[in-house]
């Protein structure tokens, strides 16, 4: 076991920021933390990477608690924070030096490390320049890379795709996948759930402070109930033709919305219950001018635990 | 010795800010040019004059005005040979002078001062009675050099300013320097006009500090002093932008972080001090004694006070706005209670007792102990109060910035 997190509690003043988190996470296992704006992610992770003290529960990294050892598991980790943690006016270079001193490297092997960070991020030839020269994307690169330098086991990435636009995301999305195919054990948090889906091997979903769902993706979406969702584009919409489609095995519940043309009905196993569906509608003399369906996905998932939506 | 590594790094990042830094070093340099060649012996060289009834007609009205004929005509060192007499028109004192009741007399012009403040000359009449040539040569060049003094000053620091905001643009690294120089030029113009300028000669035999010394220690003492605010903003960026965070959160003891910060502010402030030391050394002709390693304790004293005090301003302060304005201030009322911008013995005596609480008064009084010649053991007291005071100010900011 890589890390394990028991019952953590950290409030600020009165309020509860982290409640009762548990979780474990395998050697070489990449871990998603997906939730919203302000759920805790980021207070969560930096209370793992020993960065604020918690009240209650504990951290252990390969069985040593954070409390005790903070220095030995503090440099077995390496972190990316969510904001760019960099010094402007220094080169980026001279950035992953600095942090690759931090965690002790000297010398000829620091500077060895900081080509081939460079490298890795594919910032070579922007090695000299300043960071405030940099392009956003280019910032989050080297803003990973700094985490890299020490070639830690454990890599912790709080948001590193926000703001920035899709060729840089791609990149980065790249990287990490690399980064964990190579071994490394990883934790992401997002708040964008095909991040979260294409990276991780096991998600947990925080919500106001708890784990409010936990396991693979597959595990996850199989809890959905009438998951997935037909979205029907009709005309000449009947009390009597919905009534009728809501009786079909399957099918959970039926959103329709007056004056509108659309419905969206909730099913299990939406390819097999499609044709009955239009079936049923034409039959009440309902028009069927378009069918589309949605496969369950943790988006949903998130709707269905909280009746809100990751973003808004 | 991961904070040698910080420090180093607080240097680079001060360095990185060229034209902030260099600006710093040059502003005190330049300045010290300014009000040493200004104000420096301006009446160290008055030969004793033969009593003289001075008839004055004043058209102007203006603080300048007042100064001169208050403080220069009227002052401690002319008072005794001058009379001062006022007459409303000039035709009265024309009178006067011929039927030698007056042995001589001024015409100040309307608007006088305040041409003078803007650069602007407008002649003062200058009557006489042919045999009075010595007094009347005597009281010209008195008028003259209070001209250009005030002159010099108020032209050189408008250029000085427009200069430097030129060439130091305000970037968030650093501290207001168009804002500076505007409230250090308008408290040198108070200067100028004070008699204070006349730099104390010591009465112990000892060679007298000439104005210029005298502008340079008290130069370095004030720009040094900016270190406080400089350091203190350093770590609320840190704090800010979160490589504190970073930091924390790397294996590194908090200890080493605050050490190596306050390290940081001492690299920065003891080269700004020595290559001071130097450029006044070299460029400006500044003595500053015959024992450059009790100048060099000094300096190293003054800095770790500075530095400390760097630390405590962080640990009270969140904003970096707020650190502004508290530093700029907090610089100006230190510069002004530690003899900065006037030698400390022309306060009332409860004030010089206060100023004891500023640091630069210490590192002041020390270096121009030190132009003059003196033991180590004369220094014992102002090194150990500067190193108290930065010893106790890193552990009341460290202990504050653990807190957070
Ligand atoms: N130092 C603090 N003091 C008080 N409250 C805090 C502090 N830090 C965070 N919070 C609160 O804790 C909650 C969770 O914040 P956190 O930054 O962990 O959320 P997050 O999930 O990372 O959100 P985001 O996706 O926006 O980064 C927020 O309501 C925030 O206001
Ligand atoms: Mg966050």
């Amino acid at each position: 076991m890589m890390l394990e997190v028991k019952h953590l509690m950290k409030s600020y003043g009165k309020r509860q920021i982290v409640k009762d988190v548990s979780f474990t996470i395998n050697k070489g296992e990449s871990f998603g933390l997906l939730g919203p704006n302000g759920a805790g992610k980021s207070t969560l992770i930096s209370t793992i990477c020993g960065l604020i003290s918690y009240d209650q529960g504990e951290v252990y990294v390969n069985n040593q608690s954070i409390k005790k050892f903070p220095l030995v598991i503090k440099q077995k980790i390496g972190i990316v924070p969510q904001e760019i943690a960099l010094y402007p006016t220094m080169s980026a270079k001279d950035n992953l030096m600095f942090w690759g001193k931090m965690y002790g490297l000297k010398g000829a092997k620091a500077s060895k490390r900081v080509n081939e960070v460079l490298e890795f991020v594919d910032l070579k030839d922007r090695a000299k320049d300043r960071i405030e020269t940099f392009s956003g994307g280019m910032k989050r690169r080297i803003n990973i890379g700094a985490a890299l330098m020490h070639e830690p086991e454990i890599l912790i990435m709080d948001e590193p795709t926000v703001g920035i636009d899709p060729q840089s995301r791609n990149h980065i999305l790249e990287t990490v996948k690399k980064l964990n195919e190579s071994g490394k054990t990883i934790i992401y948090t997002s708040h964008y759930m095909e991040e979260v889906e294409y990276l991780c091997d096991r998600i947990g979903i925080i919500d106001n402070g708890e784990v409010i769902a936990l396991g693979t993706q597959k595990e996850l979406c199989n809890r959905l109930a009438g998951g997935s969702v037909v979205h029907l584009d009709v005309e000449n919409k009947t009390e009597q033709g919905i009534d009728s489609i809501n009786e079909i095995k399957n099918v959970k519940h039926i959103v329709s919305k007056q004056n509108e043309t659309k419905l969206e009905i909730y099913v299990n196993e939406a390819h097999e219950t499609m044709g009955e569906i239009v079936t049923t509608a034409v039959n009440h003399g309902i028009k069927v001018l378009a069918v589309e369906v949605q496969e369950p996905n943790l988006e949903s998932l998130f709707l269905q635990l909280t009746g809100r939506t990751l973003r808004d | 010795m991961k904070f040698f590594t910080i420090a180093f790094k607080d240097l680079k990042v001060r360095l990185s800010d060229k034209k902030g830094f260099i600006s710093l070093l040059l502003m005190p340099i330049i300045l010290t040019a300014i009000l040493g060649s200004a104000l420096s012996g301006m009446f160290a060289d008055t030969v004793s004059m033969p009593h003289t009834e001075l008839g004055i007609v004043l058209h102007d009205q203006n603080e300048i005005t007042d100064q001169f004929v208050e403080e220069v005509l009227q002052g401690d060192i002319l008072s005794e040979s001058i009379t001062l007499k006022k007459f409303s028109s000039q035709s009265d004192l024309k009178i006067d002078i011929e039927n030698q009741t007056v042995d001589l007399g001024l015409v100040i012009p309307k608007g006088w001062g305040e041409g003078l403040q803007n650069g602007e000359e407008k002649d003062v009449m200058v009557f006489t009675d042919p045999s009075k040539q010595l007094q009347s040569s005597i009281v010209e060049s008195i008028t003259m050099s209070f001209i250009d003094r005030i002159a010099s000053i108020s032209t050189a620091t408008q250029v000085f300013s427009q200069e430097l905001a030129m060439i130091a643009p305000v970037t968030d690294q650093e501290i207001n320097v168009r804002e500076i120089v505007g409230d250090v030029s308008n408290q040198l113009v108070a200067v100028a006009d004070s008699e204070m300028n006349v730099v104390t000669a010591e009465e112990d035999g000892k060679t007298p500090i000439s104005g210029m010394q005298y502008y340079a220690a008290a130069m370095g003492a004030m720009f040094v002093l900016f270190n406080a605010t400089i350091g203190a903003k350093s770590i609320i960026q840190e704090r800010n932008i979160e490589t504190l965070a970073r930091l924390m959160s790397s294996p590194v003891r908090l200890n080493s972080i605050i050490i190596g910060k306050f390290l940081g502010t001492f690299y920065v402030s003891f080269l700004q001090f020595s290559v001071f030391i130097l450029a006044t050394h070299y460029l400006l002709g500044v003595g500053w004694g015959s024992n450059l390693f009790q100048t060099l304790v000094i300096g190293l004293s003054y800095c770790i006070a500075v530095s400390g005090i760097a630390m405590i301003i962080a640990g009270l302060i969140v904003e970096e706005k707020t650190a502004d304005t508290v530093g700029g201030i907090g610089v100006q009322i230190f510069a002004l209670l530690g003899g900065s911008m006037i030698p400390i013995g022309a306060f009332p005596e409860k004030l010089q007792l206060v100023a004891n609480i500023a640091p630069n008064k210490w590192f002041l009084d020390s270096l121009l102990e030190v132009m003059n010649g003196t033991t180590w053991g004369a220094l014992v007291l102002p090194i150990t109060v500067l190193l108290l005071i930065g010893v106790a100010s890193l552990m009341i900011g460290s202990l504050r910035l653990r807190v957070r």
